[in-house]
């Protein structure tokens, strides 16, 4: 009995240890991470300004943000250029997917495929950002001037379009370029929901005559739901926070500007814009946008839940 | 097997897409990696043990640097940043402790903010009460804190005025005298009706509206908490309108080609859809497409432009042929553009050093005076020194004494109505004038928008009566 206590206060002394290992991750985890979401939510009920004294006041900053025109403006900028920009991503992504999982076509190349398709998300947001605004230039950029060629081609006369600083085209354009850039990682993932799928589920499939619309909406399509849902909701938490690409391709002087002021841009505006610093208001701002989120992403949530069941 | 075919062009015409899109993107990222390592080049720096840093975002004071070190031995490392990125780099570093500067700076817009934050040291403590009367009164209040203590000074005076064509002026008004052409920029109407005349004799006014800019209103923005939007700032607005709807300016855009060249003489005419966008044959940004894309327009001489006492430089170097026959006069407000505000900063720990070194650029008489040479132009803040070269005279301006002029203007700015949200709200009040003028919102409707903005922007911070 004895013998068999000194060795669990050993094991236990040794499992101890686990505790001491796990500590560099537990103070790096409170510190980056505990302490800005706690300190976040503090201030979001004070009136400080950058530096110096502030003082609680309370609901005031959720107030104001609430009944404020322009936050709303911001956020539906954001769910609009969001939209289109995820029905394009995914639609792609979709395609694809239906093409590279057909048992008939058996595709060679996927490997190839899949990497430059992914390329796109690799490259950063400053570099996309000043890509666009090149190619997408009003007089000099080589979208135009192609299409300006073919119209030529036809006789016809070309009215240049101001891509981005018409506030007609500005949103929908940032939308296309954020689809370019996260469609491959769309496709990823939804093949490898894809080839997550038992093969003996479209053997079967094969056996008893079932067509290739058939397998795909029988089989393919109800076992990829969950991993649809997973790059429906990161999307849209994604969506949401969208900042850099609008933020680097319209000036805040231009006239397209009040059509893709999104969310993040509009707390940036307070968080750190020279003139407009209100960090307690730029705080409520902050989860203001979290509870946004975290609502929709529960209604989507249940939504997917509900048609699984 | 067709569908198969057509699939797979579709699946590689995607693919080319990515993979071109991706190429062309190479190019941008050796750009922008150029970009950053240019940044890099530029990395902050630190001075010795004996010597001082300093943060800025201009020129100016890296040539005194190297003047000062010249003279007293002492080391000056002078960090330059980009004036976009300057408050934030400065807030950033000062909030983390990270600023290793010993010397900072700031444009009149961004002093508050930094006052209120604590980066800039007690100046009085230093001495600089000694100073009080010598500098010019407006930058000296400028570089107070709210509860009136020294923080930051200022080596440079910007008042605003009108610089005209003499020769225009004596074939239209019949007079080139700076205080007869300065009446007809003295209100806004006698603008309007100046810019009526010498349409019909063939010139422009002004290449921009922009010009009126500085002189935008002589009250405060906000008085006692509250939104002031004072009869001069709709005045002013109505002023901008009738200039831009009458057809008045020649439509070029301050800064660029056409306003530029529209200096040294002959500029084309140009429309107000070229201005705004809205007519796209003529790019205005490049000075050969420009000269091609308006070679067969009308052309006409602008008569004036609207600029700070730092415009002396700008048309130095622009007015080409027509040097010689320029004036300068008062505009209808007192007005001014800009300076660099010098301070030392609340975390170095080489305050003695650092004071040294502003004294001998902001309150040092002898650099004063270098300085005006070393510029070749520029107004300074000490008041002997522009009453010393009162009587210099410029050959570009008919030998007119600038300095006399610039400190009779700079002494008629009154600081009490300059406040903090001067830029915020004065944009806001630019965008709401460009709504009018373009015929994109109705008056009513601009102004409406705008005092929902500073409501939203300051909400419970400047009350917005309507």
């Amino acid at each position: 009995m004895a013998k068999t206590t000194k060795k669990h206060s050993k094991m236990t002394a040794y499992n101890n240890w686990g505790y001491v290992f796990v500590i560099p991750f537990v103070v790096v985890f409170c510190i980056f991470s505990i302490y800005p979401v706690l300190r976040t939510l503090w201030l979001s009920f004070t009136n400080l300004k950058v530096m110096g004294t502030s003082k609680f006041i309370g609901l005031d900053n959720y107030i104001r943000v609430a009944t404020d025109k322009f936050f709303w403006r911001a956020v539906w900028n954001t769910v609009r250029i969001w939209i289109v920009n995820i029905v394009l991503q995914l639609g792609l992504a979709f395609l694809l997917m239906m093409v590279f999982s057909d048992v008939k076509y058996k595709f060679k190349g996927l490997r190839v495929f899949r990497l430059v398709y992914y390329l796109p998300n690799l490259i950063a947001a400053t570099s996309i950002a000043f890509l666009f605004q090149t190619l997408l230039d009003w007089k000099f950029g080589s979208f135009n001037q192609l299409i300006a060629l073919i119209y030529k081609l036809f006789g016809q006369t070309y009215h240049y379009v101001n891509w981005i600083g018409d506030p007609k085209y500005a949103g929908n354009t940032i939308a296309v370029i954020q689809a370019w850039v996260w469609f491959g990682n769309s496709f990823l993932m939804l093949m490898a929901g894809v080839q997550g799928i038992n093969r003996d589920y479209y053997e079967a499939a094969a056996i008893d005559g079932a067509g290739r619309w058939t397998v795909f909406a029988k089989i393919t399509l109800p076992l990829i739901r969950p991993i649809m849902m997973y790059v429906a909701i990161t999307s849209l938490i994604g969506g949401l926070q969208m900042f850099d690409l609008p933020y680097l391709m319209v000036q805040a002087s231009s006239s397209s500007y009040d059509s893709v002021q999104t969310a993040m841009m509009y707390l940036y505006r307070f968080g750190f814009h020279q003139g407009t610093i209100q960090t307690g208001y730029a705080s409520s701002v902050a989860y203001m946008l979290f509870l946004i989120i975290l609502s929709v992403s529960l209604i989507q949530l249940k939504l997917f839940k509900r048609k699984e069941n | 097997m067709k569908l198969k075919k057509l699939v797979s062009v579709i699946l590689v015409g995607t693919m080319l897409a990515s993979l071109g899109a991706c190429g062309s993107s190479g190019d941008k990222n050796t750009q922008t990696s150029n970009a950053t390592s240019e940044g890099t080049e530029q990395e902050m720096v630190s001075a010795g043990e004996d010597g001082i840093t300093v943060w800025t975002f201009t020129e100016d004071l890296k040539t005194m640097a190297e003047k000062y070190t010249e003279e007293t031995g002492v080391e000056v490392v002078v960090n330059i940043i980009p004036t976009a990125d300057y408050p934030t780099k400065l807030t950033t570093a000062m909030l983390g402790s990270s600023c290793d500067a010993d010397i900072i700076v700031g444009e009149p817009q961004m002093l508050d903010d930094f006052f209120d934050n604590g980066f800039f040291a007690n100046l009085d403590e230093m001495g600089a009460q000694d100073y009080e009367g010598q500098i010019v009164d407006y930058v000296w209040e400028r570089g107070k804190d709210a509860e009136g203590i020294q923080r930051a000074i200022s080596y440079q005076i910007t008042p605003a005025g009108f610089f005209y064509r003499r020769d225009i002026a004596k074939e239209v008004f019949g007079s080139e005298d700076p205080e007869e052409i300065g009446k007809l920029f003295a209100d806004y109407d006698s603008i309007v009706e100046a810019g009526e005349k010498l349409k019909e004799s063939g010139y422009r006014i002004f290449a921009s509206d922009s010009e009126v800019s500085y002189f935008s209103g002589n009250e405060a923005w906000v008085v006692d908490g509250k939104l002031n939007v004072a009869d001069c700032r709709t005045e002013y607005m109505d002023l901008v309108v009738d200039l831009y709807q009458k057809d008045l300016t020649a439509y070029a855009n301050q800064w660029s080609t056409p306003w530029y060249q529209a200096m040294a003489g002959e500029v084309p005419i140009l429309t107000a859809d070229i201005q705004n966008y809205q007519d796209d044959s003529v790019n205005v940004w490049d000075a050969d497409q420009f000269a091609e894309a308006t070679k067969d327009l009308d052309t006409t001489q602008v008569f004036a432009f609207g600029l700070p006492s730092w415009g002396v430089l700008t048309m130095r170097d622009h007015v080409g042929d027509t040097a010689g026959s320029w004036g300068f006069c008062a505009g209808p407000a007192p007005g001014f553009g800009g300076g660099t505000y010098v301070g030392i900063a609340e975390t170095s720990e080489k305050k003695e050093a650092a004071w040294k070194f502003l004294q001998w650029c902001t309150l040092n008489e002898d650099t004063a005076n270098w300085w005006i040479e070393k510029s070749q132009g520029d107004a300074v803040s000490l008041v002997s020194v522009l009453e010393a070269h009162a009587s210099d005279e410029n050959p570009i301006y008919g030998n007119q004494h600038m300095y006399e002029l610039f400190l009779e203007l700079a002494e008629k700015i009154d600081y009490s109505k300059v406040t903090r949200y001067d830029q915020t709200i004065g944009d806001l009040w630019g965008k709401a004038i460009s709504n009018i003028k373009t015929g994109a919102m109705t008056k009513e409707e601009a102004i409406d928008d705008f005092y929902d903005q500073v409501e939203s922007t300051y909400a419970g911070e400047i009350q917005v009566e309507r």
